[in-house]
């Protein structure tokens, strides 16, 4: 294998490794958010002033997949 | 400033001849907020009971409630009704007494004919549509009814059939389904129905008119014709009346609402056979001005008192004290929760920073500007909405602004360079042709947001002492704990002294400014971070060993939580590149280096897709660009000071629109 095909294949393994990381990071997500919003969406339609605190529950996996972004570009521009 | 209003608890108590012009003048001045009696039958309240309404009280609902259902059949609100012209509330009154009844009559005698049209115009369609099928079969409709000894059946049928008694039949096949009628024998009725039954037979009601169902149906469609007409009438008089009362009624509507909420405002006092007590709050500084009103207007036949009790509770209403600029971030801290009354206000922290972290996130001159462009067309539509939208118009309108300013210093609009190189970051990504050697500053950005959130969070721990040391109660629970918030900090420093003790940051990336490094002391400063992360620990676990287990999300996930900032960013870069490329590069240069008229097609789908991924980044920016700051503030920082939960300060009045007393 030369180099330049190897170069080539890191990175494209770089590539692969940050998709990965994004998108399993984002079904973590997913799975997370998915008890929490229907619950929010519940107490929010019984009560106008759970709203708040609602977003707040439903948005906390999220960080998870900005992990998982912060993961990717670090693995593209780093 | 970072502190509600200063509140006093005040009592007011007099005899009950004095109740009405107490009541008036507190509901003149609409500063005051009435705690509500409760009658608890507690020892040392024994003979003190709930107030009962003034007398007039149910004869003003009354009238409101004939007032409200005009409002109803009008489609009117006093909400969305503008203001024309203050008037007196005398001559409002006076107006209730002598027009209500005309117009309710007049409205009530429209809407009766106006139902009784619309219960016509519903049972006239309704005979026409039964009288539909009938029209195939050749009889006339006398026909089908009146015999002694004949039974008669019409209805829906799956197919034709052969019965099996003698009868005489009509079978029409239609696309709406086939229609059979049949005469039999009554004696073999059961039979036939037995025999059509099984061939799915629904029946339909046999027609009451006589004559041919042509001129049925034509007599049905006159009369349609003559109730819709009706109908229309009462409704265009109705369309008329509501433009000759609208404003009246909206006026008279408030003048009631004003003149019921003070009838039943002693249902919220704690009255005796002779007196009556008053439980409220106002702004400290009106106590003087109130007082005064109240003695002049009962002749000091009143007894106003301060009550420096009580502070502490959580029933001390809370009104915003912020400078004007900070007014709309409310907003958000109203969506949170209310904070408490001797709790830390972040109010004015949010309004100067959700902008800016709006700008910092979207940052690009195209998107502010349409989002600029989005909020002066809104602007009418909110500033209707009252208080509430005037302040989502004015966050709408610093968030563009922002995202704007951020654009220029960022050189990117649409995705697409300005003339001149980023001021601060670039965050140009290698997408498309011509950018293949661009270098966004990622790492720059990602420190300098995970930096932020450092002194989110240092200033966030900070608050929560501030919190602690006023809101608890002395002793040692309230020094533990304002040591664990101080711990907390200890161990972010620490964790931060040693990554920096092991890692020059400025290696990764450039800033005009060098970061602090601790390379070139790497013992000392290795020592230091431990010790910092040591006395950390023990200062959280003093207060409670089992936090020791948050350390992970409390400090780092916490601080590289808001790496957000970056990378939704770049997210929305990276869409508005891609759009770019796929419209520009595959679609529209192609085609204009080849004119033709495949090459005009391929033009309009690259503008397509030029116009649809940018609507999307610009839906998607607002989302974003939004609710990322909003919940960094909520989570990251809120967590570790805010508790809220602090009641809403609702003085006692109604604010005017039409009326003036």
């Amino acid at each position: 294998m030369t180099v330049e095909a190897a170069t080539a294949l890191a990175s494209g393994y770089t590539a692969i490794g940050a998709g990965l990381a994004v998108g399993l990071a984002g079904v973590g997500t997913g799975i997370g958010e998915m008890g929490i919003g229907a619950a929010a969406v519940g107490a929010t339609a019984e009560d106008r002033g759970m709203f708040g605190l609602a977003l707040l529950f439903t948005v906390l996996p999220e960080t998870v997949v900005i992990f998982g972004l912060v993961i990717a570009l670090l693995l593209i521009f780093v | 400033m970072f502190q509600p209003r200063p509140m006093t608890h005040l009592l007011i108590a007099a005899s009950k001849e004095q109740m009405a012009s107490v009541v008036t003048e507190l509901y003149r001045h609409q500063i005051f907020h009435i705690t509500d009696f409760v009658d608890q039958g507690k020892e040392g309240y024994e003979g003190v009971k709930i107030g009962v309404p003034f007398e007039n009280a149910g004869e003003l609902s009354n009238n409101l409630l004939k007032i409200r259902s005009i409002e109803s059949v009008f489609q009117t609100a006093p909400s969305t009704q503008s203001t024309v012209q203050m008037r007196p509330a005398e001559t409002i009154r006076a107006a209730i007494d002598s027009e209500l009844p005309k117009i309710e009559e007049e409205v009530s005698s429209l809407t009766v004919k106006r139902s009784n049209a619309e219960t016509r115009i519903r049972e006239c369609e309704q005979r026409i549509n039964e009288l539909k099928p009938f029209a195939l079969v050749p009889l006339e409709l006398d026909l089908y009814r009146g015999y002694e000894s004949l039974t008669v059946f019409a209805g829906y049928i799956e197919h034709d059939l052969d019965i099996s008694v003698p009868h005489e039949k009509n079978y029409v096949a239609g696309k709406d389904g086939n229609f059979i009628v049949v005469f039999a024998e009554s004696k073999n009725a059961a039979d036939i129905e037995r025999q059509l039954a099984d061939a799915g037979f629904q029946s339909v009601s046999l027609p009451v008119e006589s004559g041919t169902v042509q001129a049925a149906v034509e007599k049905y469609t006159v009369e349609l014709g003559k109730v819709t007409q009706i109908r229309e009438d009462c409704t265009a008089k109705i369309v008329e009346l509501k433009a000759k009362y609208a404003d009246l009624l909206a006026a008279c509507d408030e003048v009631l609402s004003c003149d019921v909420e003070r009838a039943e405002a002693p249902l919220r006092f704690a009255t005796t056979d002779e007196a009556f007590v008053i439980d409220g709050w106002i702004p400290a500084d009106t106590v003087d001005k109130i007082t005064a009103a109240l003695n002049q207007a009962t002749g000091e036949r009143v007894y106003v008192t301060v009550d420096p009790s009580d502070y502490e509770a959580t029933a001390v209403p809370v009104e915003y004290n912020n400078p004007s600029f900070a007014k709309p971030a409310e907003l958000f801290m109203d969506l949170y929760s209310r904070p408490k009354y001797k709790e830390l206000d972040p109010t004015i922290i949010l309004a100067i920073m959700f902008p800016l972290l709006f700008g910092f996130i979207v940052g690009d001159l195209g998107y502010g500007l349409l989002y600029l462009a989005l909020a002066l067309v809104l602007r009418k539509f909110l500033l209707k909405m009252g208080e509430m939208g005037t302040k989502a118009f004015i966050v709408i309108l610093g968030a563009a602004i922002s995202t704007s300013v951020f654009g220029l210093l960022y050189s990117e609009f649409f995705g697409t360079s300005l003339p001149w190189h980023s001021i601060i970051f670039s965050r140009h990504l290698p997408i498309g042709a011509g950018m293949e050697h661009a270098m966004p500053q990622v790492i720059e950005l990602l420190i300098i947001s995970a930096l932020l959130g450092v002194i989110y969070i240092s200033v966030g721990r900070f608050f929560g002492m501030i919190n602690h040391y006023r809101m608890d109660h002395p002793g040692s629970h309230r020094t533990k704990a304002i040591l664990a918030q101080l711990g907390w900090n200890f161990i972010l420093w620490g964790i931060l002294v040693l990554i920096l003790s092991v890692a020059d940051l400025n290696e990764y990336c450039q800033f005009p400014f060098a970061l602090p490094t601790f390379v070139g002391i790497p013992t000392i400063a290795g020592i230091i971070g431990a010790i910092l992360i040591v006395v950390g620990c023990v200062f959280v676990a003093i207060e409670n060993p089992l936090d020791l287990m948050e350390i992970p999300t409390n400090t780092l996930s916490h601080m590289l939580s808001f790496c957000r900032l970056a990378a939704v960013g770049l997210s929305s870069v990276a869409i508005a590149m891609v759009v770019n490329f796929m419209a520009v590069d595959l679609f529209i240069s192609p085609a204009m280096a080849n004119l033709d008229v495949v090459g005009v097609l391929l033009i309009i789908v690259g503008v397509i897709i030029l116009i649809l991924g940018h609507a999307l980044n610009v839906a998607l920016g607002i989302l974003g660009g939004a609710l990322h700051p909003i919940r960094l503030h909520y989570v990251e920082f809120f967590t570790k000071f805010y508790q809220g939960g602090g009641i809403i300060y609702k003085p006692f009045g109604l604010k005017r629109k039409f009326s003036e007393e």
